[in-house]
């Protein structure tokens, strides 16, 4: 899916955008541009961490979500204001390239879903202190569906499907720091033996450019090692409800955990689509 | 002699027999996805490093969490961008290994090498100098000029890493394009594979020891 597909008829239109004001002063400083536009993708990912973190139940546990939502909202706000325009300027400069790539798509899908999961899953829920309201529901539903649409085109988007690895990969780093004792090292075992068959799969037992064997190869293990990811995360929310007791009620409700991550997850995965235009 | 150890780590290290047979530096950047999950990973992650570095400064200059112990911020946050800094190091290394010439002849590696080692020396200042007595001022709303200062040099620092870094392939003051002397002098271009060219086009090319 691009948006060459969506809307055809656009493409005169979207040749001449780097031609339009500001698109024309952006274009021959694309790439002081796009250090802002990277500085902002860093101050949004530092605030959506912390954030997210503390609603899965870890990170600056001495502050309550509200607080921590209080004192990070401006750079949040900066971080999302700052990835937003950037990307329109830097979009219009290079709108061509844009207009015929998947990952463009999945981008601009994911940043729609992470604004929406940001504002109205994630803010309500941190000011809540992790409190569920129908108004965090109905956010967290809407966002987590436009994200499912972006996500589905990642994993079908042929050459840029591989950059879907950084999303593992944050996934499998939320784990490992919110896993504690035993399960870490049940976890880091299960991924690195997965790693390894993933290593030995596609370099010994499948021979080298031997796409046809390898494509289904490496999705089979891909799901294998996210199910391990998420089935670790799941089990690990479950120890601590049992672990609960009442001196700590704000580590709250599941869903709250589950927006925690896709708070993280969603803008990791707009800024891991960002880099692979480079490569699809 | 550093040119050289690179020149070997990019042509003849791991490489085998044949006419087609590849240096593990080459089968790095001419892997099929392998270079481009590296890449993205070193640069994805400045959200855990830097994104959380900023809100430790942020601390420190009082901008933010000024209610908020410094040592608590400290302690729960920065093994976040301990683990965010090795796996950018790691990456990094690796991403070297693929065009490690290339690398050594580009001016914004030079100087994102530069702010990175400053970056460094701040932390080392700021852990064995400024900390010394955090306990006077760990609950201040606004810690002490000496940890401002610290925090500004640090968010200068790493701006700057991040700005270099992301110009680097951007081939602006490339070795072998017209370019004053003192540019062909910082990135050693006379050494490079095209050479050093200055303004009036006379090209220099000295065969590296």
């Amino acid at each position: 899916m691009k948006f060459s597909i969506l809307f055809p008829n656009l493409r005169t239109w979207v040749l001449h955008l780097d031609k339009v004001w500001p698109a024309y002063i952006v274009k021959p400083n694309f790439a002081y541009w796009e250090v802002l536009h990277i500085l902002s993708i860093v101050i949004l990912g530092g605030c959506s961490i912390l954030l997210g973190l503390r609603l899965i139940g870890y990170g600056l546990t001495e502050e309550k979500p509200s607080e921590l939502y209080r004192n990070l909202k401006l750079w949040l706000h900066t971080g999302v204001i700052g990835v937003t325009v950037t990307g329109v300027l830097i979009g219009m400069a290079n709108a061509e390239k844009l207009y015929d790539s998947p990952a463009f798509f999945v981008k601009l899908v994911s940043l729609v879903a992470g604004v929406i999961i940001t504002y109205f899953a994630m803010r309500p829920l941190a000011l809540a202190d992790g409190e569920v309201t129908p108004r965090s529901v109905v956010g967290g539903a809407l966002g987590l569906a436009v994200w499912a649409i972006g996500l589905w085109v990642f994993l079908n988007g042929g050459l840029m499907t591989p950059g879907f690895f950084h999303v593992m990969t944050a996934a499998a780093l939320i784990v490992l720091f919110v896993t504690r004792g035993r399960l870490r090292w049940i976890y880091l075992a299960g991924v690195a033996t997965a790693l390894a068959v993933f290593f030995l799969a596609t370099h010994v037992v499948i021979a080298w450019g031997d796409l046809k064997h390898a494509d289904p190869a490496n999705v089979a293990i891909a799901v294998i090692l996210g199910l391990w990811i998420a089935g670790i995360a799941i089990v690990q929310t479950l120890v601590n409800r049992r672990n609960l007791d009442s001196e700590t009620p704000d580590r709250g409700a599941l869903y709250a955990k589950l927006i925690g991550y896709a708070v993280i997850l969603v803008w990791v995965c707009a800024a891991a689509a960002g880099r692979w235009i480079a490569y699809d | 002699m550093i040119l050289a150890f690179l020149t070997w780590l990019q042509e003849s290290l791991g490489k085998g027999k044949g006419d087609d047979a590849q240096s593990w530096s080459q089968a790095l950047i001419s892997s099929l996805n392998f270079w481009s999950i590296l890449e993205g990973t070193h640069l994805l992650m400045l959200m855990l490093f830097a994104g959380t570095i900023l809100v430790v400064d942020l601390r420190l200059l009082g901008v933010t969490f000024r209610k908020t112990r410094v040592s608590v911020i400290s302690s729960k946050i920065l093994p976040l961008t301990v683990a965010g800094f090795i796996l950018m190091i790691i990456t990094g290394a690796a991403l070297f290994f693929a065009k490690p010439v290339y690398y050594y002849h580009n001016l914004w590696f030079r100087l994102k090498l530069v702010f990175l080692i400053a970056a460094m020396i701040n932390i080392v200042v700021f852990h064995y100098r400024v900390q010394k007595n955090q306990d006077a001022w760990d609950l201040k709303a606004t810690p002490p000029a000496s940890a401002r200062l610290s925090a500004v040099v640090s968010l200068l620092a790493w701006t700057s890493v991040i700005f270099f870094g992301r110009l680097i392939p951007y081939n602006f003051v490339e070795c072998g394009k017209p370019m004053p002397d003192w540019l062909n002098a910082a990135q050693e271009c006379s050494t490079s594979e095209h050479g050093a060219q200055s303004l009036d086009g006379k090209i220099t090319l000295v065969k590296p020891k």
